[in-house]
């Protein structure tokens, strides 16, 4: 993860406030920075997102391509997962240095989305064993601010939310060969039921304190903290200790706690905001 | 040795009240624990508390650290350092070979301004030498500025090993060439006897 | 180290031939007198085979069997770091998963995929909190876990059998560390020490899937702390600390062969290196 240079003293200072709940930012312990979310912002995907989390920022684009289904589940298709960290972020990730970091992230999403609960999976399949939907996820991270789990949980949320996977029929001919045709009406499309998908809360350990949305000052004072997969319900639908401390078991419960409630505000707080962006939304450029 | 009895990691041998905690062992909250899974031992020194240590019956794990007396083998030469492979510490041998470095400066004690790398190493000599720093990423930094430390093993150009004559010139006893070596004067408990004397 | 990426050992479109059998009748988890296929009973945790010191090359090693599932590891350092990084007054931790490619059920490849990767990352991080890592400075340890077999809780086996095998290298640490997997079956049924028939997978419950999953932690016995949590599957976070809770008293159930082991290894090498000793006298 991309890291900053802090003295003791100002570790102490971090940790020190927490202890007493007060963060350097003004924040509550359990409260997260402002957030900006755009949905549509690449012309050429199924559906894409933007997320800006104070410093992080985070760009989704969702592809949905034809493909063979996995041999294990002929009927149903798939999501893929890939995080690109890119030097931009932070010149640490240069080459393969951020690879490790961003396949730990990839498989936590692709454990937690991988339920029957989360997507209608078999709704992605056109013909059993012969041809389905395979959902490119590519996640791209331009800035580095901390929180990363979080930032591109809400923001692959919120593009599966913008996907607009169009509408194929299969057709028999006369011979008994199936033929598939692809919709080309832009209105024509399925959309994905988002209500059941997780977000990523990472509860971080600070001193006796856990916090959530840790910025990079923050995470540089942590040494374990518990990403979280919550549902609507406030169900985990994953979860993993992260950082080279161990943990007893009541801060576990206590964080568990936290990053339920957590999960759950945000979850419908997340889930309102795309409401009123809409289905379709598009937007011309960001950044601006 | 008394049969003792041997411990795990993370095994509690007593508070802090009654034992010194020593190797092997680490303390946490008023307790000492063992890290190692090997014999407890006690020892009683004076005064002090008993201290408790936990020692393993074949080789420690070593890793050099500052302050250490190391066995080395020249690997380059230039006339600014010589580098070379840490093959002991403490006589301890080590699996893995460490790379260190001898700055021209720390090579002998006096007239640090005269001294000529060449003149003092030559790749393939075995070294005593002590670790001065961590040094970076890569290099432990070595010194060998004390009468005990530098070459022990060196061969001449004939490939004999040579006979040391003084502290800075060393003899083949093949071709009588001298060479220039900075000699060690090594101590007598790093000697191996030869078997049987 | 890098893969092998240009040369395909086998063709990769191979499918294990299980797939195509005509799915027969559910099995269910439980009997009918409410034990488990192997006439466990909910919390029986398999009867456990560890050796330290079985690679004789290596610094540290260990072997773990628990009934069909048997992994090997070993341990070697503290050398110096490869790679090029920045000078830390820590010694590193690096570990490597494998599955061999026929412990599974399917056969694995022998490239290491995302998910061994991911496994030796959590052993590396669960097992970081129990080594004293600022004895070795500067240098690295390298942990090499190989699952033969595959039954079910393999990746439980592995954090046992990976701290094993450190301790056995005679490297301090402040902690033993042990691994333990549960399998949440609805809300009030959890299957500890799962099997590979027992074990959650994503497509295998009927119905309503909400507390279904599966839970792997690594506990330190003498802290009394957890160094790694895994959680798959939909599980209410009351019954997820519930079932972190039955883990834990799987692992002390473990403990004492941990223990017993390293005890056992401890006294062979004194014999060894006494018989060494003796050979040198004569």
């Amino acid at each position: 993860m991309a890291k900053v240079q802090l003295s003791l003293g100002e570790k102490t200072f971090i940790i020190h406030g927490v202890q007493d709940g007060l963060r350097t930012d003004g924040r509550s312990c359990d409260a997260f920075r402002p957030m900006e979310l755009e949905c549509g912002v690449v012309s050429n995907t199924s559906g894409s997102s933007r997320l800006r989390l104070s410093n992080t920022e985070i760009l989704v684009g969702v592809k949905a391509e034809m493909g063979k289904p996995r041999p294990t589940r002929p009927n149903e298709g798939y999501l893929e997962f890939f995080i690109d960290l890119s030097a931009n972020a932070s010149p640490e990730f240069e080459g393969r240095g951020g690879e490790e970091l961003a396949t730990e992230i990839a498989n936590t999403l692709t454990l937690t989305y991988d339920l029957k609960n989360v997507l209608d999976y078999q709704a992605l399949c056109v013909l059993p064993q012969q041809c389905c939907w395979v959902v490119y996820v590519d996640v791209v991270v331009l800035e580095c601010g901390g929180n990363l789990f979080d930032a591109i949980g809400i923001a692959v949320k919120a593009a599966l939310y913008n996907t607009r996977i169009p509408k194929v029929k299969v057709q028999v001919d006369s011979e008994g060969q199936e033929e598939i045709e692809v919709s080309d009406d832009p209105h024509d499309v399925v959309l994905l039921d988002t209500c059941n998908m997780p977000v990523l809360v990472t509860v971080s350990k600070i001193g006796q304190q856990h916090v959530v949305d840790a910025t990079l000052e923050e995470e540089a004072c942590c040494l374990a903290c518990i990403v979280m997969a919550v549902n609507a319900k406030g169900a985990l639908v994953g979860m993993e200790k992260k950082g080279s401390s161990s943990l007893t078991m009541d801060s576990i419960q206590d964080m568990i706690t936290t990053g339920k409630k957590v999960g759950m505000n945000l979850n419908s707080n997340l889930s309102s905001v795309l409401q009123e962006i809409g289905r379709d939304a598009s937007s011309s450029g960001f950044l601006s | 040795m008394a049969a003792s009895t041997i411990c795990i990691p993370g095994q509690r041998l007593g508070s802090t009240e009654e034992f010194q905690a020593g190797k092997g062992t680490y303390t946490r909250q008023g307790y000492v624990y063992s890290s190692l899974a090997g014999f407890r031992h006690e020892s009683k020194q004076g005064e002090d508390l008993p201290e408790l240590q936990v020692l393993l019956e074949d080789q420690q794990t070593v890793v050099p650290e500052v302050g250490s007396v190391v066995t080395v083998k020249m690997t380059s030469v230039n006339p600014r350092f010589c580098r070379c492979a840490i093959l002991s510490v403490e006589g301890t041998p080590l699996t893995q070979s460490f790379r260190g470095m001898i700055r021209r400066e720390d090579i002998r004690a006096t007239e640090k301004d005269k001294v000529e790398v060449y003149k003092s190493y030559r790749p393939g000599d075995v070294v005593l030498a002590r670790i001065l720093s961590l040094g970076d990423a890569q290099w432990y930094l070595l010194s060998t500025a004390e009468n005990e430390l530098g070459v022990v093993l060196a061969q001449s150009e004939a490939g004999v090993n040579m006979v040391p004559i003084s502290w800075c010139e060393m003899v083949c006893p093949k071709t009588h060439s001298k060479e220039f070596r900075k000699v060690a004067r090594v101590q007598p408990q790093y000697l191996i006897q030869p078997a049987g004397t | 180290m890098p893969g092998d990426f240009k040369r395909i050992p086998c063709p990769q479109e191979t499918f294990q031939p299980q797939l195509y059998c005509k799915s027969s009748t559910k099995k269910q988890l439980l009997q009918e007198n409410g034990k488990r296929a192997d006439n466990r009973s909910l919390d029986e945790i398999r009867p456990i085979f560890l050796k330290a010191g079985v690679v004789s090359q290596a610094r540290g090693s260990a072997y773990i069997e628990a009934c069909n599932t048997k992994v090997i590891c070993a341990v070697y350092g503290p050398h110096e770091v490869q790679r090029r990084e920045g000078f830390s007054m820590q010694g590193s931790l690096r570990c490597e998963f494998k599955y061999a490619t026929f412990s599974c059920p399917g056969r694995r490849q022998h490239q290491t995929d995302s998910e061994e990767k991911q496994m030796g990352l959590v052993i590396a991080q669960a097992l970081q909190p129990a080594i004293c890592l600022h004895k070795f400075p500067k240098s690295q340890l390298d942990i090499f876990v190989t699952v033969l077999q595959n039954d079910g809780s393999a990746f439980a086996a592995a954090l046992t059998c990976a701290s094993v095998a450190v301790a056995d290298a005679g490297i301090e640490m402040y902690d033993v560390v042990i691994g333990c997997s549960l399998r949440q079956a609805g809300e009030t049924t959890s299957v500890l020490d799962p099997t590979i028939t027992e074990d959650f997978y994503s497509r295998s419950v009927d119905g309503d899937a909400s507390n279904h999953g599966s839970v792997t932690a690594a506990y330190l016995p003498s802290l009394n702390q957890l160094s790694a949590i895994q959680q798959t599957g939909e599980i209410e976070p009351e019954v997820a600390a519930k079932c972190l809770q039955k883990c834990i008293e799987g692992s002390v159930r473990i403990f004492p062969v941990v223990s017993q082991c390293l005890i056992k290894a401890t006294k062979r090498k004194a014999q060894k290196s006494q018989q060494t000793a003796k050979k040198d006298d004569v």
